[in-house]
Parts: structure tokens; sequence; C-alpha cells
């Protein structure tokens, strides 16, 4: 039997990168941290807010994400959009994404 | 809700002191939204507002983690790219500095005419002073390494195959052995030759030798060519016998013995004939050089013994 420690290890391995790319499809239309959080729940893309926030923050720097402050609510909120830089590195991820898809369905025999 | 807001501003302040100055109003801005968005979150699902504070933060993790994220920061003080190269240089610092330290303290004390324990207290006190000064200097060097370098570094040089230790291939151990042997000849025979044969001569025509006549008086010469053979002896042994601890071990005494023996010799001035030194006329600064010139020699001899016992023990 696996040990649950041993699988979450695992689990997150692999997981780890999704998080962009899902944050770099989803924020195709702009959102805010909180409301993304919730919504890659959602979606399946489980991910805490300690490492959400600083991630956002990352892309933005690289350029992959741009921001602006919305001050229209009562609550002031940054809404991040994925840059053009950001889309294209989405499409290169996806198409990456596919292939491995692809690869894995070879070697599990199911062509 | 005085004292839950107390704690949202506790948690933002303890997460924005450990970041940028220039980077504070914004992220600060933000998480105080975010936090305030999950709270939200959770009271409209019905949760107690002090309840619905303490469970968001809790949720959010240790506020240095949090900060660190935000930051990119280390949490690691020196991380993989460069935790090899800094155990290579430790340990060859380690493998060199404290064994000289320890033997030039020793030498120093024992010359003073320091009585054994103190002179050994002295020894590893002094080695194990090195040892420390030298494992918390570098590491503090490579942990600013890590904190300053360029984001995502690669490697400073590429490592390649020609890097593997080699073994020592046992032809040039075997030149190796042959050099010992001719200097063993040479030098023992030097060294029985000098009170007989010389350059200088006395008043009655008798030769004086280069060495010092001290050192056949006391026998001091027989014991250190003593030790010289030893030393020749466990060559064979290791060259023909198999490596074992027992054999390296007390291969490497006899070798640090004849090695500390020299070093004695010369630095009590104990090796030249003040009277050929005279008779030959040379200045006063010349035996000096030649006391120092042995002195340096066996340390160097020292080391090489002490950091090639560790490798190849190592190396097992």
């Amino acid at each position: 039997m696996l040990s649950d420690e041993l699988l979450s290890v695992h689990l997150q391995e692999l997981r780890r990168g999704t998080v962009v790319l899902a944050c770099l499809l989803i924020l195709r239309q702009p959102n805010y941290g909180y409301a993304l959080l919730d919504l890659l729940d959602q979606r399946g893309f489980a991910v805490d807010a300690n490492t959400l926030y600083p991630l956002l923050r990352r892309l933005e720097k690289q350029g992959l994400l741009t921001s602006d402050w919305n001050t229209e609510e009562s609550r002031p909120r940054k809404f991040y959009r994925t840059s053009d830089d950001g889309v294209a590195l989405a499409d290169t991820l996806s198409r990456d994404w596919d292939e491995l898809h692809t690869a894995f369905r070879t070697l599990k025999g199911e062509s | 809700m005085t004292t839950a807001s107390t704690l949202t501003d506790r948690y933002v302040e303890a997460a924005l002191h450990r970041l940028p100055e220039r980077q504070r109003p914004d992220i600060e801005k933000e998480l105080r939204a975010s936090i305030a968005d999950a709270v939200d979150d959770r009271l409209d699902a019905g949760s107690d507002p002090a309840e619905a504070e303490l469970a968001v933060l809790t949720e959010l993790g240790d506020p240095a983690r949090l900060a660190a994220g935000y930051a990119d920061r280390p949490l690691q003080l020196i991380g993989p790219a460069l935790y090899l190269d800094y155990t290579r240089l430790l340990t060859a610092l380690l493998a060199t500095v404290v064994p000289a330290v320890a033997a030039a303290v020793g030498l120093v004390r024992t010359l003073q005419g320091g009585t054994a324990l103190p002179v050994i207290g002295d020894t590893v006190g002094a080695a194990f002073t090195a040892a420390v000064h030298l494992a918390f200097w570098t590491t503090l060097v490579f942990a600013i390494i890590e904190r300053t370098s360029a984001p995502r570094r690669t490697p400073i040089r590429p490592w390649t195959p020609a890097a593997l230790p080699e073994p020592p291939s046992r032809r040039a151990r075997y030149g190796e052995l042959v050099t010992e042997t001719v200097l063993f000849v040479l030098i023992t025979t030097f060294v029985l030759l000098s009170p007989v044969v010389s350059t200088e001569t006395d008043a009655h025509g008798e030769p004086i030798g280069v060495l010092s006549p001290w050192l056949w008086e006391t026998g001091v010469v027989y014991l250190f060519l003593a030790l010289v053979v030893a030393t020749l002896a466990f060559s064979f042994v290791r060259y023909y016998a198999r490596w074992s601890v027992p054999v390296a071990v007390t291969g490497s005494i006899a070798d640090l013995a004849a090695a500390i023996m020299l070093i004695w010799l010369a630095a009590t001035h104990r090796v030249l004939n003040p009277a050929f030194v005279q008779a030959a006329g040379w200045p006063s600064s010349v035996p000096q050089w030649i006391d120092t010139g042995l002195v340096v020699l066996s340390v160097g001899t020292l080391i090489h013994i002490v950091t090639q016992g560790i490798s190849r023990a190592l190396r097992r």
C-alpha cells in the first residue's frame, strides 16, 4: 500500500507547473486573487492561497501577466490579465501537455 | 471586531516587514483585500467573524513563508546549485588548513618548551578554532552568494567526466616509489658520509662535517635515519601489499614522525655544523635560510601526508 505521505509527494510533483498553465488560461479574462483561487478550485486545480498570491506576482514580474487596480468597487482589487507573452506561453505549454497526454496513452497501450 | 482586525493587522505587518520597502504598499493592499474577500466568503457561509478570520489566516500559513514567496527568496541556506561547490571547498579547506594550523601551533609551543599536556591542549584548541572559523565563513559566503547571485543561475563551470578523480595508476605509483628510493639512498649516503667527507678541513687536516656533530653525539641522527628507513619500508608495503587501515595509519605515523623530527631539528638549528659554516665563510643568513627551507619542506610534507591519508580513506 502507498502511504498517504508518499502519494501526496508524487501528486504534488506531478501537478507542479500545471497551476501556471491554468492561471494563464483562466486569466485571459481579467480576475483578482481571491476569485481566481476560488475559480481554480472549482475547475479542479487545488492550490493554496499562499502559493497562488506570490505566483501571480512572479508571473507579472516575468511579463506573463499584466495588472490593474480596480478602484470602482468599495474594496480596491488588483486584477490580473494574461499578457501577449503569457498567451504565447500558454499555447506552447498546452501543446506540450497534449503531447505528453498522447505519449502516456501510447505508453498505456491505448494508442 | 476590534480584536479580529488586530489579528489581520499583525499578520499583514509580520509578512510585510520581511519585504523590500518599495513592494510593501502594493502587496499590503492586495493581501488585505484577499484576506477580506476570504473572510467575507466565510461570513456568507454563516461563520462567526472571529472564527472566520482565524481560519483564513491559519490557511494562509506562516507569514514568513508567504513573504519569502513574494520576495522570491530561497527558503534554504545553500541551494542545490551551490551545495556541491560548497562541500568541495569546505572539505578541501578543512583537510589542508586545519592540519597545517595544528602542526604550526604544536611546533611553536613545543619549541617554547611547553610540557606535553598543555601543548596537546593548545594544538587541539587551535585546530578546533580554525575548523570552526573555516566552516562559519565558508558557509556565510555561500549563503550570501545564494541570496545575491542572478536569479536561477546555471553552474559556473559545467561538469565533465574529466573531473572524475583518477585512481593513481600502478605505473605512476611505481615511479613515486623509485623516486623515493633514490632520494633515500642519496640522503642516507650524504648523512652518513658527511662527518668524514667534507670540502672544509680544520687545522689538523681533519674534515669538518657539514652536519652538526651534536646529531652523532646524541644518536639523534640514527633515530632519524631509522624513521626514514621505516618510511621507505612502508612505501614498499603500501605498493606491494593490499591497502589496509593499520598499514596506512602506521605508514603515515612513520612519515609524520620523520617530518616532525626534521622540523624540530631545523627549527632549533641543530642540523648544520656551526664550525663548517664558519670555515666555509658563509654569511650568517645562509644557515637561517637552509633551516627555514627545511621547515617549509617538512610542513608541506606533513600537509601532503594528512590530505592524502584523508582522501584515500574517503575513497574507500
